[in-house]
């Protein structure tokens, strides 16, 4: 009797058991489903915008396989072969940070110089850099205490004033010299400095002088040549000095240190390798490319509203560049500084205790607000109040500043807060004051955090429309911006002006394709941060 | 902060200025700290109640004492660590070579600067042994020979042997006893007057922490060494002298560590060293 | 660097000239922090301006009780149709995000393996960074005619005959070129993340003694999850919902693109055309008189800080509002 009701207890309770676990099963499917409904969505749109942008149904299987032989499969098996070798893998990452990193920088820079005009950035530099070298050269030899940090940044500013005084006149004067040599000016003596000096660290002042004599004589060579075969010294020179010579060094370097690791640094030029054989292949045999939008012609040209294979947004991508570059110089320093305040100087109790509350929530309010209310903001305060014209690059640079001001702050705050409590005691205990705390331990331990913050509000700042559209920012302009206080174009607004156009080789064609180089440039930001956050940073 | 109190209190403790130990040499040694009725109070909880107890020159003096009775609070007084707790009052007189340490004219950043703190968990910074030792040195814009000084404090500490070879790699990479030995050359790089311990060997393996009490004696010839700990032998073992702090943060008695452990004066004290109980 | 005064225990002091310095420093370092309060301060002041003076001019109660917003060609102000647009895209995005946005929390705090939430987690962030122009982009040349080919839509829900009850059929009309549905998908799916990420730090802030309790019982993670975890977490949740619907408030790219520029009031009692046809949110409003260039000052450039400092209030309420949903419920542990 008891047997018979355990086993009918049992087996109800079994089947309710197996209901249950149907019931979690199913919970856990639809959890899982609606955890991945976004990220599926967002990639069937990328497929659809890739596949306008890059027309991949249009090239023949040839190109296909010609790829996939010079490109694909050497670099899977690299890839293969690095797997379980870690030595590979940091040579690898090395390599390909210098190679990349340097080519970007290496256009990037020439961009900018160009549309800025290389005399005038030339002399705007060195008069800037004038003062903070004296002050710099005074501090080291003199035994008096000084004020060297803070007059810092003001010397640069004397400089920058003086250079504004001093441009219209001596342009003149300037001009007459070749352009490559105002790029020599600009990028291979600061190349030649860095390498002088990391190689006299290790092997003493004149090995260092030395080589950065090298490093000089190399960028001269390279202009010489260039002239003679008639090609852009310009950018040769840009490209040597920043492509080139990093490589090397982080090449030559790598292998010395890391003797295991040393075929690690043929990684990216597989890659580089493989595009170029593979071009030239196509080339020669005449195969059929994909009629693709992404471009030389998209990256290089400017806008055509007629005709959609002659249409670029190069103005638009120097002109994202230079003002995203030019908010980051106006807007971190505030930024790093008031998360420096709350996190480290502000006290938690009594009347600065609650100022710094209130601080807090000031500006985790206005992390809230819409975008659109920045530009507002930025209509009153550049053009009414500061009567600056309307659009221009100062202006932009001054709102997105503005609006990525909270999230700089807050990212700071957190790197700043994932440095452990014991090394600021060890520290005072030491007898440091705050502040050689906050420089020799606290601040170095926070840079990961901090950088990775940075680039997150770069990435957003770059991809921002709305406020720009407030503050007038044109939408089409057929040339980058010439100074600062020239009108300013951006990428966003570009892919914004042009989605009014139905054409379908604009519509399907060259707007997608505008829109995947900014998809591509936020990519490579989101992920710059995250390998530097996975890398360097601190659990918390 | 440090207005002396001048209403009466009732001392609980003994001074043994006065009183000759059999075992201690007949030398007279210099008071270098010296404490009067210190209350400390974290918002409205007491922990020091009228700690008076003078501390003498190159002695290691142990305070020793259940938990929370305010040993490591006292430690922190000394080199104004407590500063940095906003809730924490200091009432009373703190003297260092005959000055009140809470006077206004006073920079605790100074100070610390004459005083070195071992802490319980061993924090070397994230960077080179080398630049972990020399870090006193660099923020006082020490002008001599660092190398000279880092291998000396490194020798003193008995890690010079283990690291010479490696003074580039970073701290972090030594075993938790070794990391131990570069905080307290960190700490006496500087040349301190005394060197204050909390708890300095409660995180390490025995073969580490004895490793660490061998140092200490020999660090009471150059300093003057207070080391706050929770083992009654470690105590027992290295120290000259012994305070006992009791409940309420009272200094119960405070005499040489043989009388304190062979025959003490206060029915407590035998009770706590007997382990009746705390 | 700094010169020290003798050492000894006798000087306990520092040169004046290092406190100085370092001083001056710690003041520079605080006005970086001050200067974050002048942007709000700007912010209201900037507003509140131009506001008040257009609304010395049109009436603030022709201006928030109006039905038609036509600020050009009949110069009228109301700013019902711009709310009632800006409401259509609030809610249908909401009802996307805000489910799929808890679901997808609940999945990586009770449910997910380490691996599987270290790389879901970045995913999603993705979400949230992708260009809104690029949203509206792809709402108005993707979304819109890969919906529109599965419509016009309708099935009968009640069939004529039946006793009593009216008939009733369910008709999704087709899509115009600019519509707010579309418009509504990529806000909801812009949005998820900003539920997911808030929602999921709330859910482990659940203590695990709570599920350990549960598990104790006899409960399966099922039951855990939705009868223990989730009401634990109901405050940041909440916050999350709060936060994101106002950042859809906020949103204007997206919808300016997808949705287009003809402001309506809402249709009854065929509520799913409102979906179907264009309408325009107080965002695509301020974007449109920016865009037309009327500098000249006059009640249509004004309107535009009217405009932006109503959008201010709006957002500003309701993040405040989740901040002290928040902080109210923070205290239980």
């Amino acid at each position: 009797m008891a047997t018979e009701e355990t086993t009918s207890d049992q087996l109800g309770q079994s089947a309710e058991l197996r209901l249950q676990k149907l019931k979690g099963q199913v919970f856990e499917v639809a959890l899982v489903a609606a955890t991945l409904v976004g990220i599926v969505s967002l990639l069937v749109l990328f497929a659809q915008i890739s596949n306008d942008a890059f027309q991949p149904g249009t090239a023949s299987s040839t190109w296909f396989l010609v790829y996939f032989g010079t490109l694909v499969a050497p670099t899977a098996a690299f890839t293969l072969y690095a797997r379980r070798r870690p030595a590979v893998r940091t040579a690898n990452a090395l390599a390909f940070a210098a190679v990349f990193g340097g080519l970007l920088l290496s256009f990037v820079t020439y961009a900018v110089v160009d549309a800025l005009s290389p005399y005038d950035v030339f002399i705007y530099a060195f008069f800037a850099s004038l003062p903070p070298a004296l002050v710099l050269a005074y501090d080291r030899t003199t035994d008096k205490q000084t004020y060297t940090g803070p007059l810092l940044p003001v010397s640069i500013l004397v400089g920058i004033g003086v250079a504004a005084l001093v441009d219209g006149p001596i342009s003149g004067l300037v001009g007459i010299a070749a352009e490559w040599i105002m790029y020599f000016g600009l990028v291979t003596v600061p190349a030649a400095l860095l390498v002088a000096w990391r190689t006299a660290s290790r092997r003493g002042r004149r090995t260092g002088a030395v080589a950065g004599g090298v490093v000089a004589a190399g960028a001269l060579a390279v202009a010489v040549a260039s002239i003679s075969l008639g090609t852009n010294a310009s950018l040769l020179v840009v490209l040597y000095s920043a492509f080139a010579v990093p490589t090397g060094y982080v090449i030559w370097r790598s292998v010395k240190t890391n003797p295991e690791g040393r075929i690690g640094v043929a990684g990216p030029f597989i890659i580089l390798g493989g595009v170029l054989l593979g071009a030239s292949i196509v080339e020669q045999f005449a195969i059929e490319n994909p009629d693709s939008y992404l471009t030389p012609t998209l990256l290089l040209e400017s806008w055509d509203g007629l005709t959609a294979s002659n249409a670029g947004v190069y103005p638009q991508i120097v002109g994202s560049i230079i003002i995203v570059g030019f908010m980051a110089v106006l807007a971190f320093p505030v930024g790093i500084g008031a998360a420096i305040y709350l996190e480290e100087y502000a006290p938690d109790a009594g009347l600065r205790g609650r100022l710094a509350t209130l601080l807090e929530v000031n500006i985790s309010n206005l992390a809230g607000v819409p975008s659109v209310v920045y530009g507002l903001l930025g209509l009153a305060l550049f053009r009414r109040t500061l009567g600056f014209g309307t659009g221009i690059v100062v202006s932009a640079a001054g709102t997105l500043g503005l609006l990525i001001l909270p999230i700089v702050i807050v990212s700071t705050q957190e790197a700043l807060r994932s440095v452990p409590d014991d090394l600021r005691q060890g520290s005072y205990g030491m007898g440091a004051s705050r502040w050689q705390t906050l420089r020799e331990v606290v601040l170095p331990e926070a840079i990961p955090g901090t950088l990775t913050g940075t680039i997150l509000a770069l990435a957003r700042a770059i991809g921002e429309t709305a406020p720009l559209v407030i503050i007038a920012v044109a939408t089409t302009k057929y040339s980058p911006p010439s100074g600062l206080f020239s009108s300013a174009t951006a990428l966003p607004l570009q892919i914004f002006a042009a989605s009014a156009n139905a054409k379908p080789e604009f519509r399907h064609g060259v707007v997608p394709a505008a829109a995947v180089v900014l998809l591509i440039l936020m990519l490579l930001m989101n992920a710059t941060a995250i390998v530097i956050r996975n890398k360097y940073g601190r659990t918390n | 902060m440090s207005e002396s109190d001048t209403s009466p209190k009732i001392q609980t403790t003994i001074e043994t200025s006065d009183e000759e130990s059999k075992s201690a040499p007949p030398n007279v040694r210099d008071t270098v700290i010296e404490t009067r009725d210190l209350d400390v109070y974290y918002g409205d909880e007491q922990a020091l109640d009228g700690v008076s107890m003078e501390i003498n020159e190159h002695d290691v003096t142990a305070l020793i004492g259940p938990s929370g009775c305010g040993k490591s609070t006292f430690l922190r007084c000394i080199n104004r660590m407590n500063d940095m707790i906003e809730v924490c009052r200091v009432e009373g007189d703190v003297e260092f070579g005959g000055k009140n340490v809470y006077d206004d004219d006073v920079d605790p950043v100074a100070l610390r600067r004459k005083i070195g703190i071992v802490f319980q968990k061993p924090n070397p910074f994230p960077k080179s042994i080398r630049e972990n030792v020399a870090y006193g040195l660099k923020i006082q814009g020490f002008e001599g020979d660092v190398d000279e000084r880092v291998e000396e404090s490194l020798k003193r500490a008995a890690l010079w042997d283990e690291v010479k070879d490696q003074l580039g790699s970073s701290g972090l990479d030594l075993s938790g006893g070794q990391q131990q030995r570069l905080c307290i050359a960190r700490a006496i790089a500087p040349d301190p007057e005394v060197i204050l311990m909390d708890e300095p060997t409660s995180a390490l393996d025995p073969v580490a922490a004895s490793k660490i009490e061998d140092l200490i004696d020999d660090l009471a010839e150059e300093y003057t060494v207070i080391i706050v700990t929770h083992n009654m032998q470690q105590a027992a073992r290295i120290s000259d002298r012994t305070a006992v702090f009791l409940t309420g943060g009272r200094l119960v008695e405070y005499d040489d560590t043989t009388k304190i452990f062979e025959d003490p004066e206060e029915q407590r004290v035998e009770d706590y060293i007997t382990g009746k109980f705390g | 660097m700094s010169n020290e005064p003798e050492s000894g225990v006798g000087s306990l002091q520092r040169s004046g000239f290092v406190v100085r310095k370092e001083r001056l420093y710690g003041r520079l370092i605080a006005a970086c922090a001050v200067l974050t309060i002048l942007v709000t301060v700007g912010i209201i002041l900037a507003l509140s301006g131009r506001a008040f003076s257009f609304w010395s001019q049109i009436s603030p109660i022709a201006f928030f009780t109006g039905t038609s917003w036509s600020p050009v060609i009949a110069e009228s102000y109301g700013v019902l149709p711009l709310v009632s647009g800006t409401l259509i895209v609030t809610i249908f995005s909401a009802l996307i995000a805000l489910p799929v946005g808890l679901a997808a929390a609940i999945y990586l705090s009770e449910y997910a393996s380490d691996k599987a939430r270290s790389i879901l987690k970045p995913a999603l962030e993705i979400l949230a960074g992708v260009p809104t122009v690029i949203y509206g982009y792809m709402a108005l040349v993707y979304v819109t005619p890969l919906i529109d080919s599965f419509l016009p839509f309708s099935v009968e829900l009640i069939p004529s005959g039946v006793p009593v009850l009216p008939e009733f059929t369910f008709v999704m009309p087709s899509l115009g070129t600019f519509n707010a549905l579309s418009a509504s998908i990529v806000v909801g799916i812009m949005i998820i993340p900003m539920v997911s990420s808030i929602s999921e730090d709330a859910l482990s802030a659940v203590p695990d003694s709570l599920r350990q309790g549960g598990y104790g019982l006899g409960s399966t993670k099922f039951d855990v999850s939705t009868r223990i975890v989730v009401p634990s977490a109901t405050s940041g949740i909440v916050a999350s919902y709060v936060l994101a619907i106002s950042r859809a408030i906020g949103e204007t790219m997206a919808v300016t693109m997808a949705m287009g520029m003809s402001p309506q009031m809402p249709y009854f009692p065929n509520v799913l055309r409102n979906l179907a046809e264009s309408s325009q949110t107080i965002t695509a409003a301020m974007v449109q008189i920016a865009g037309a260039d009327s500098y000249g000052g006059g009640p249509t450039y004004e309107a535009l800080f009217a405009l932006g400092l109503t959008l201010f209030a709006i957002t500003l309420t309701m993040n405040i509002l989740a901040e002290l949903v928040r902080r109210r419920f923070r205290e239980e542990y």
